[in-house]
């Protein structure tokens, strides 16, 4: 009976203590509304806190109403004239990365577009989170290996300001690896990412690249470069929890690839699945989940849910299993641009 | 060891902590004054030269000068206001402090609290100083050990509500730090109740938050205790809020970075000391997210780079800003150069430390090694390798990076790497126990040359060996000899082991096996002298069973053999350890009682040369009245001889039955049994022993071999002796008869006067009698029959019985074997007709052997399991391999293409229908199972057959890029059991559409000239390298040598009719167009057509058209 009235303590606190959304004016801050926090109505409007200024996209206006002792004035505000936006991560664009992460690109584009629209006229502004959905707009498209649509808004996204800040520069180049990886240029991506890997030094970059350089590495059927380059990703790089399984789905590849009746003793079979039994267990809600479960035998597929299940339950984790780890708060936290 | 190793990083935490040294006593350092001196209107005062001199000093860090200047200045100055004497006080206690001269700055600031209740007043700001020198004091007091009144002074600002909010965090802070140090060198829980203590003082510090310096301060210490309590969640959970308030100064960002490092360790070391292994493996599990989570060589170079850059920046702004500064402003950019200069130097310090990354990936493949991860961990050790070669520990690099090795079964480079190891670090520490390791892999993997030559090498390679390794590597030497039984140099070298190290501790292993030595070598004498010294010297040794069994033998092996003193001694061996269930005894009963065995064999040799004897003298004396005294001597022998050999029997299947862990043992007596039992008609006896043997596990790999003496066991157990003793009675019984009645025949032939109708009716009666013996010899052979057929029966229930036991576990591959096995049995039961007749009624046809297949298989009981189901289509498909019926093969193994996916079946179905379907054109069904193969069973036997049928498919295609590239993964890879042939021809053709015509030739050359792959590859081969000297032709000569390929096919390889049709055409093509010789072309072709095996091809139709254009 106590667990109700402690969530909700919880989800008060938390409501407590996230920012608001502000947009920074020259000498001056002001609380905006969310215009992503929709209330319970058909179809649903967004939820206005009179207080607080509503965004005008179309006029490119702030609009803020004050009642003062009974005197309503409105002050309005044009968004060129926001200097930096305090804006936690909304909950679409968080969903956006959720739908990419469990293979699912176009509900993650439905969900960018919108983030991305309303940032639109912000791009440029710090703090904006228009960068940020641009590159979860980039991996959505990504999964949905529609070439020309990268290409295209790869071109266009490489003209604006914001891409020529490195480490943005850096995910347009990845992407660009990646087009790459698509069209067979495998010894030219690989080259090519060996080469960032040394200027790049954003952990979550590097994990990128260690899977792109992989994927090639596993293409040009160098699967022991390719398992050691998957492998790098959770060796050194666990906390991209994003990065694990597909690296791991890939490692499981290369040691399906080194396999040879020659390295019998080596059981890379069972290292193989057990890597894929890793991913169903600790990552159950991914597409690569969804992967290694068509990689896994039948019989320890069956096995492989089952443990999940059983860990999902409460039960404890089996034997060698070390990546099924809540992670560390602090790197858990999506605080948008605070 | 990772206790050492933090030693690096704690040299950056030494440059942290002077910084927060340096600022946190100083937080109102000592400026020139605000106030002028009374006598510095217009012209400077000396004294306030003096002092601005002494503040220099002072900022300079010239301490020893700067209190020689205040002291001057106290001296000079006379009488002043008391916060002038104040500041001078708290000026000269200050540098006493920064001088370490602890004794002397308690006095100072004794005096300074003391005799100035006000402080410095409001010289400096609004700060009178006093709290600053109490903390300054206490520091001074700690350092002294004088714990006791730091405590006493830390209590008063504690509870003094007065006292700056700062000032009282600041107290608890240092309150809880004095006693943890109290209790430094105290007993565990003592230091644990200290550790306790802190924290409670801490948590009071940080009860308000943490979002002041000091705070956060007392926050980190906080954090360090929970980590030294092992509290490690406690202690994450407040790092990562403080983390979270952190304001990026690279102080904080260092700072928070080596915590979690320490967090690590701590939790590693709490790891290592773990008696419960569920704690250490989630301890492990812990230091490594800690690893895990630190940040990088070049994320902290960065943050250096960032901070310094801002810093500079302000420092420069406020320069610019305040080009002539007040003494506010004087004081702000000192305090940034002060804090400029501090991030310099923590960067230089952490720059200096090339070992940082390399201690995170040390630490990291450790914790990997320890939750068994070893091909993590080899990844880690790799990223030391690649990155940090001159990493300070690469010998710990090594070593753990060899271990991984060797547990993920890469002997090789684990090898490989101890060589490199040695040669680049030969005096190093280490290099024993590397050295060991090197020899260690050649001795398991019992290649001993190798492993001998390893341990050679480090004997004479290794200059600093211990003198431990030294002595294990000549035990090891010795040990590799005798396990190559090279017994005299074993023996050599044991003895001269024995001479070096008289109280080594494997003495009593060295002497027993240098009697060993003696005993494989023949030398009884010698043997049994060294026995009995080792039963003198370890009379309950651990290898006194062996030692007493070999006893045994010795007295076997003699000349003329002590046959009952052997069978004593294993009879009193069988007494004395029967109740010892040690594995050495369990594994050498078997073999005592071999040995009784063969003590009884040689006894029934004797005794079987004895009944010769008797058998000679038997038949010499056959008219002779001794007849049955020498009868009743031969029948006593072989009476004797039969007891005998009884009790060998007896004795081999007493060590058959108790060889579970002895299989070298089994099989030796296995093959004694098999030459004694069938021979003696017990058949049963050899089924039962065979099945309880094949009972032990159904997985062994030998389990088949039992199965099938079980099953050949029980068909010959059908003909039973009695049969043939009925069979030789009937023939007894009759046999009088028969000569009674042939006698009276052949009297009354000779007798005169008897008519023929006498004799006739004579013949008639032997006639009838010979009728009667063939009629009472078919009723016994009837039986025979019967019996015989019912054990076959018997014998197919219990392959039955062993299939169905595994036919719905995908994963055993034997199942297929035995079904094989079975369709086999089956199929011999067909009588054979010829093409086109119809088979007798009644007799078994292969429509019955498949029912009964079907039966056996139980495919009705297994309705619900895949893969037997799809076993039933494969046997059927089998059986009608076995009576060629191809037809029937390729429709059941169609059923299963149709009806199962590639992963519900194993990989000999998927090769063997794939292959099937390939022939038969299914080119989509084919791919999808040679790509599970590919995916799913690379090192299963039947991996090849999945390579072989996609680079075909692929060639097919015209991918030939992509048909080469399966080959040569396949032939670099030597995955190459039944279709290297497929798989070089593959290649071969590949490489030469891809006009890569050298490497083709050459492949196809192997091919031609390979005696082994004769046959239709070879026809092929030649077609191929005519066809590929057609395609490189220039001249008539290049055309002439492609005409000599083309007639080598199509004459010497008439019967594959599909390649010497292809070569008759292509060299009659090229003699028409391009040697101008029709008459020539006209011949070939003619010839060509006359063939009957050709002249259904399609190039016999383009020719006749070809031939008519002439």
């Amino acid at each position: 009976m106590r667990r109700p009235l402690l969530l909700t303590a919880f989800a008060l606190l938390a409501a407590a203590s996230s920012p608001a959304q502000t947009f920074v004016f020259k000498g001056e801050r002001w609380e905006v509304n969310d215009p992503f926090k929709l209330d319970n109505s058909v179809p649903p409007k967004p939820v206005v806190d009179e207080k607080k200024g509503v965004i005008n996209v179309i006029k490119g206006t702030v609009d803020r109403t004050t009642n003062r002792g009974g005197f309503v004035s409105t002050d309005t505000r044009k968004l060129s004239e926001v200097t930096e936006i305090i804006w936690p991560t909304p909950a679409r664009l968080q969903e956006a990365q959720n739908n990419v992460n469990r293979g699912e690109p176009a509900k993650a584009l439905d969900n960018v577009e919108a983030v991305l629209k309303f940032f639109e006229p912000l791009k440029n502004v710090p703090g904006s989170l228009w960068v940020k959905a641009s590159l979860i707009k980039l991996d959505a498209l990504d999964r949905l290996e529609n070439d020309a649509a990268t290409n295209s808004f790869l071109t266009a996204f490489e003209k604006e300001e914001a891409a020529k800040k490195p480490e943005v520069a850096t995910q347009i180049q990845l992407a660009r690896l990646m087009l790459r990886a698509r069209k067979g240029e495998h010894d030219a991506v690989i080259r090519e990412a060996t080469e960032l890997l040394t200027k790049v030094d954003s952990s979550e970059l590097q994990a990128r690249l260690h899977l792109t350089k992989g994927n090639s590495l596993l293409a040009a059927k160098k699967y022991e470069a390719a398992m050691t380059t998957y492998l790098r990703v959770p060796v050194f790089f666990g906390s991209e929890t994003e990065m694990i399984p597909k690296a791991l789905l890939g490692a499981a590849r290369a040691f399906r690839g080194m396999d040879s009746p020659a390295l019998r003793d080596q059981k890379l079979e069972a290292v193989s699945n057990r890597y894929l039994y890793d991913i169903i267990v600790s990552f159950p809600v991914s597409k690569e989940a969804e992967e290694a479960k068509k990689l896994l035998p039948p019989e320890e597929r069956a096995k492989a849910e089952a443990d999940q299940k059983k860990i999902a339950a409460g039960g404890p984790l089996p034997e060698g299993v070390m990546l099924a780890k809540p992670k560390l708060a602090a790197e858990e936290k999506v605080e948008g641009n605070k | 060891m990772l206790i050492q190793e933090s030693r690096t990083y704690q040299l950056a935490k030494a440059a942290l902590l002077a910084v927060l040294l340096a600022v946190t006593p100083v937080t109102g350092v000592l400026r020139a004054q605000t106030k002028p001196l009374p006598t510095a209107e217009k012209q400077e005062d000396p004294l306030n030269v003096l002092y601005k001199a002494a503040d220099k000093a002072f900022e300079e860090k010239k301490y020893k000068e700067a209190l020689d200047l205040f002291q001057e200045l106290e001296d000079k100055a006379g009488d002043v206001a008391n916060s002038m004497k104040a500041v001078l006080s708290f000026r000269k206690a200050t540098c006493l402090f920064f001088m370490k001269d602890w004794p002397k700055a308690q006095v100072e600031l004794t005096a300074f609290l003391d005799k100035y209740p006000k402080g410095t007043e409001d010289f400096f700001d609004g700060d009178n100083r006093r709290g600053t020198a109490e903390l300054i004091l206490i520091e001074a007091f700690s350092k002294q050990g004088k714990w006791d009144q730091a405590l006493a002074r830390l209590e008063k600002i504690r509870t003094n509500t007065l006292a700056r909010p700062e000032e009282r965090v600041s107290a608890f802070t240092l309150s809880a730090q004095i006693v943890v140090d109290r209790a430094k060198s105290s007993t565990d829980d003592l230091k644990k109740a200290a550790y306790a203590q802190a924290i409670s003082l801490l948590k009071q510090a940080t009860a308000e938050g943490i979002n002041t310096p000091e705070r956060r301060e007392a926050a980190y210490k906080l954090v360090e205790m929970y980590t030294k309590l092992g509290l490690t969640k406690e202690a994450t959970q407040l790092k990562n809020e403080i983390d979270a308030r952190s304001t990026g100064s690279p102080v904080e960002v260092v700072r928070s970075n080596f915590q979690r490092l320490e967090i690590g360790d701590a939790r590693f070391a709490a790891a290592e000391s773990a008696a419960d292994e569920a704690f250490r493996g989630d301890f492990y599990r812990q230091a490594l997210n800690n690893y895990q989570g630190t940040l990088r060589r070049v994320n902290l170079t960065r943050s250096f780079g960032k901070a310094i850059e801002t810093k500079t920046a302000e420092v420069e702004g406020m320069t610019k800003a305040a080009p002539k500064p007040n003494a506010e402003q004087a004081d702000n950019i000192r305090r940034a150069q002060l804090d400029l200069e501090q991030f310099k130097k923590i960067e230089a310090e952490f720059k200096a430390n090339k070992d940082y990354d390399a201690f995170i990936s040390y630490r990291i493949g450790l914790c990997l090694l320890e939750l068994k991860r070893p091909w993590e961990a080899h990844v880690a050790f790799l990223d030391i390798f690649e990155n940090s070669p001159e990493f300070s520990r690469i010998a710990g690099a090594y070593y753990y990076h060899i271990l991984a090795l060797r547990r993920i079964g890469r002997n090789n480079e684990a090898q490989a790497k101890c060589k490199e190891f040695i040669q680049k670090f030969p005096k190093d520490e280490m290099v024993s126990s590397i050295a060991l390791i090197l020899g260690d892999i050649s001795q398991e993997r019992e290649e001993f040359p190798e492993a001998i030559e390893h341990y050679k090498w480090v004997l004479a390679n290794v200059a600093n060996l211990t003198p431990e390794i030294a002595e294990e590597i000549d035990f090891r030497i010795a040990a590799c000899l005798f396990s190559q039984v090279d017994w005299a140099p074993a023996q050599k070298a044991f003895e001269a082991f024995l001479k070096k190290y008289e109280r080594s501790s494997v003495r009593q292993q060295v002497l027993y096996m240098n009697a060993l030595c003696s005993f494989f070598q023949g030398k009884y004498k010698e043997t049994k002298i060294d026995f009995d010294k080792y039963e003198q010297e370890y009379p309950k040794g651990q290898f006194i069973p062996d030692v007493r069994y070999r006893q045994a033998i010795v007295k076997f092996g003699v000349n003329p053999p002590d046959i009952a003193g052997t069978i004593k001694l294993c009879e009193d061996w069988l007494k004395d350890f029967a109740k010892d269930r040690t594995d050495e005894v369990i594994a050498q009963t078997p073999e005592v009682y071999t040995l009784i065995g063969d003590a009884h064999i040689r006894m029934a040799d004797e005794l079987d040369k004895k009944v010769k004897a008797a058998d000679i003298d038997l038949r010499v004396n056959l008219k002779t009245p001794d007849r049955a005294k020498f009868a009743a001597i031969k029948d006593k022998l072989e009476k004797e001889k039969e007891a005998v050999t009884g009790k060998a029997i007896d004795a081999y299947e007493a060590a058959a039955k108790s060889a579970r862990t002895n299989p070298q043992a089994l099989e030796f007596v296995l093959g004694e049994l098999r030459k004694l039992l069938p021979g003696r008609g017990e058949h049963k006896r050899m089924r039962d022993l065979f099945k309880e043997i094949f009972d032990w596990d159904h997985n062994d790999p030998k389990a088949m071999t039992y199965l099938y003496e079980v099953i050949r066991s029980t068909e010959r157990m059908g003909d039973m002796p009695e049969f043939a003793q009925q069979a030789e009675k009937v023939r007894k019984d009759f046999s009088a008869k028969l000569a009674d009645g042939r006698k009276a025949v052949d009297q009354l032939e000779r007798k005169q006067g008897v008519t023929r109708p006498e004799i006739d009716t004579a013949k008639e009666a032997v006639k009838k009698l010979s009728a009667e013996l063939e009629a009472e010899l078919a009723k016994v052979e009837v039986k025979r029959q019967a019996s015989i057929a019912e054990q076959k029966k018997r014998a197919l229930k219990i392959l039955s019985d062993a299939v169905a036991e595994s036919i719905n576990d995908r994963k055993q591959e034997g199942t297929e074997k035995l079904i094989v096995f079975l369709a086999e049995k089956l199929a011999r039961k067909i009588k054979r007709v010829k093409a086109g007749a119809k088979p007798e009624p009644g007799a078994y046809t292969s429509a019955d052997a498949e029912k009964e297949l079907t039966k056996l298989l139980r495919l009705e009981e297994n309705r619900s399991s895949l893969v037997a189901q799809a076993r039933g289509f494969f046997a059927l498909g089998q059986l009608a391999v076995f009576t060629r019926e191809p037809e029937k093969t390729a429709a059941n193994f169609a059923k299963i293409a149709a009806n199962f996916k590639a992963e519900e079946l194993n990989p000999t179905i998927l090769a063997l229908v794939g292959e099937s379907l390939l022939a038969k054109g299914d080119l989509k069904k084919a791919e999808e199972f040679c790509r599970y193969i590919l995916e799913f069973a690379r090192s299963s036997e039947y991996a090849d057959y999945g390579f072989a049928g996609l680079a075909d498919i692929r060639f097919g295609e015209k991918k030939y890029a992509e048909a080469l590239s399966l080959c040569n993964e396949a032939i670099d890879n030597n995955i190459l059991m039944s279709k290297e042939l497929d798989l070089r021809f593959t290649r071969a053709r590949a490489l030469a559409e891809l006009a890569k015509y050298d490497e083709a030739k050459a492949g196809f050359k192997e091919i031609a000239e390979t005696k082994e792959w004769r046959g239709e590859k070879t026809a092929a081969s030649l077609y191929w390298l005519g066809l590929i000297e057609e395609r490189q032709a220039t001249d008539k000569e290049g055309y002439a040598r492609a005409i000599a390929y083309y007639r080598r096919c199509f004459m010497t390889w008439k019967k594959y009719e599909v390649w010497s049709a292809k070569a008759y055409f292509s060299a009659a093509k090229l003699f028409a167009s391009k040697l101008d010789q029709k008459n020539e072309a006209k011949l070939i072709l003619q010839e060509m057509l006359q063939k009957d095996r050709i002249k259904d091809t399609r190039e016999a139709e383009e020719a006749k058209a070809y031939l008519l254009g002439l």
